[in-house]
């Protein structure tokens, strides 16, 4: 079920202009990992290399070792929301999804269950053209999830969902990397990576900047955990002895570069109580800034 | 194979376009058979009244639904790329000739559909009208000769439209021209320079539907055979160009 996706080399040109440059990456079953970029930064044309869609100007992508047009099923073996665009005006939601289910040879069950989990049901019936966005992206998902798949390529799948389909979309991918499943999603909104995102790749001009863990990621910009204790000279003191400084936030908080995790552990150990523990915000988009040079004044 | 032709039936079958282009077809046989009917015998028309082959002619009317199913097969290619369907196309059949190929099989299917339909059409009318004109009502080879043109036009149009739409690929260009070329060119071209105009596809479905006194009056348009050769020739020329020319574009 597990399946690794290796990106090595990969370099896009379109006549003189490098959308991507020698992307290496690798993307890791059971775990979400954001994909992330300002706008134009070649994220889209990366997606759509892995998926066969653009012919890359050199280098490879592959699923545990096959490209995506050598998968003997590929509608089995990942899963693809690309853009909200994929739908004919004067099709319904079910027909849409009938359509892939009958050319990829699925049971004829799909359509109905992947529109439940997406809670499309009610709206199976309906023409996609009279869709809100958010509706789009969500019978999008339903086709990517048609096959099964232990893959998920998503492209900014939050666009367009409201707030409460994003906590919805979020739980959701939580879900299915639990499963063991990899999914891999492109984002430029960063509070939402932060929420949903175990791995990063930072991707600019084309350029692979970063790729790592969210947490070595956000250390890296000064942000990482605050923590509130009643304790906190005794924690700040724990904290310098291992090597990692805290700076006060005020009377009992402390801001620490460190995961919540490696904060929480050392309390624990020493039995300083804590009466709040979580990650900073603002470290992933400080870096992120920083990295793709647009936080410069 | 069957799978993918299959779905390509569903994706015609799940819009309204093609519901729409067949009433088209049958509104445009009714017309090709009064026409034919109502001049028949007429000062100055082609054909008397009393010629054996006039219900031949009549029946041949029920090609002229080849012009629709054309256009469906421009629009089932293009809408694929207007509409951005091309993309889970691709990504559920990477290896995109075989959606090609399934396609045309699918409009083919379709156009026999669209052809039967016509015949029937074309010939219960004209075997009513004929005779409250006084016409006569040749049942003979030509007849038979004739319908089975009329599904070989009807079969073949539509994967033409299919490789225009992909070579094409501007959705309104395509249509556009498509129609000028059959409407206005091609006729040209049979009219006054037969020897050029036997040569394109509209001249060889003339041939094949044996409407050579109609069409040109000097007659010279290709043998049944030829005109059939012809046109298959078109389609599956078209169809290579377009395999080779459009399929392997980037899809951004």
């Amino acid at each position: 079920m597990a399946t690794t996706l290796l990106l090595e080399g990969l370099t896009k040109r379109f006549g003189s202009v490098v959308a991507v440059e020698d992307l290496t990456a690798t993307v890791h079953p059971g775990r979400v990992t954001g994909f992330l970029g300002p706008n134009g930064a070649g994220k889209t044309t990366t997606l759509r290399m892995l998926l066969g869609l653009v012919r890359p100007t050199s280098g490879t992508a592959t699923f545990n070792g096959k490209a995506y047009d050598e998968l003997v099923a590929p509608v089995r073996e990942v899963g693809t929301l690309l853009e909200a665009t994929g739908f004919h005006p004067g099709r319904t939601a079910r027909d849409h999804l009938r359509v892939l289910t009958t050319a990829a040879g699925l049971a004829a069950s799909r359509p109905d269950e992947v529109l439940d989990q997406v809670g499309l049901s009610g709206d199976a019936q309906r023409k996609v053209g009279g869709f809100s966005l958010g509706m789009r992206q969500r019978l999008g998902l339903a086709a990517a999830l048609l096959g099964d798949p232990p893959v998920l390529v998503l492209d900014e799948p939050a666009n367009g969902l409201d707030p409460q389909g994003i906590r919805w979309l979020r739980s959701f991918l939580r879900e299915l990397a639990d499963q063991g499943r990899t999914v891999l999603v492109s984002s430029h909104v960063l509070p939402e990576v932060e929420q949903t995102a175990d791995d990063v790749l930072v991707l600019a001009a084309g350029r692979l900047l970063r790729s790592g863990t969210l947490a070595e990621l956000q250390s890296e910009g000064g942000g990482g955990t605050t923590v509130r204790t009643p304790d906190g000279e005794r924690l700040v003191e724990l904290l310098t002895e291992a090597g990692l400084p805290g700076r006060w936030l005020g009377p009992h908080e402390i801001l620490v570069q460190a995961s919540p995790a490696a904060v929480g552990e050392l309390a624990a150990a020493n039995g300083v109580v804590l009466h709040r523990l979580a990650e900073t915000a603002g470290g992933l988009e400080d870096v992120f800034l920083a990295l793709t040079g647009q936080g410069r004044p | 194979m069957t799978a993918l032709v299959r779905a390509e039936l569903l994706k015609l079958r799940t819009v309204k376009l093609p519901l729409w282009l067949l009433l088209t077809t049958l509104a445009l046989v009714v017309l090709g058979v009064l026409a034919t009917v109502l001049t028949a015998g007429l000062e100055g028309a082609p054909l008397q009244r009393d010629d054996p082959a006039l219900l031949a002619r009549s029946v041949a009317s029920a090609s002229s639904g080849s012009v629709v199913i054309l256009v469906l097969g421009i629009l089932a290619l293009t809408q694929e790329f207007r509409f951005g369907t091309a993309t889970p196309s691709f990504l559920v059949t990477p290896r995109r000739s075989r959606v090609l190929v399934a396609k045309l099989i699918a409009i083919a299917v379709t156009g026999l559909g669209f052809a039967l339909v016509s015949a029937a059409l074309a010939v219960g009318l004209s075997a009513v009208l004929l005779p409250l004109r006084d016409g006569v009502v040749t049942w003979d080879r030509t007849v038979l000769q004739v319908l089975l043109g009329v599904v070989l036009v009807m079969v073949l149009y539509g994967p033409i439209g299919i490789a225009v739409g992909a070579l094409v690929r501007n959705q309104i260009a395509a249509v556009v021209g498509s129609l000028a070329w059959i409407f206005i060119v091609e006729q040209l071209l049979v009219a006054l320079l037969p020897q050029v105009g036997r040569w394109t596809p509209g001249g060889a479905s003339s041939a094949v539907l044996q409407l050579g006194d109609l069409a040109t009056t000097r007659g010279d348009l290709l043998p049944v055979w030829g005109g059939a050769l012809l046109l298959v020739a078109y389609a599956v020329v078209l169809s290579l160009l377009a395999a080779r020319l459009t399929l392997r574009r980037d899809l951004t």
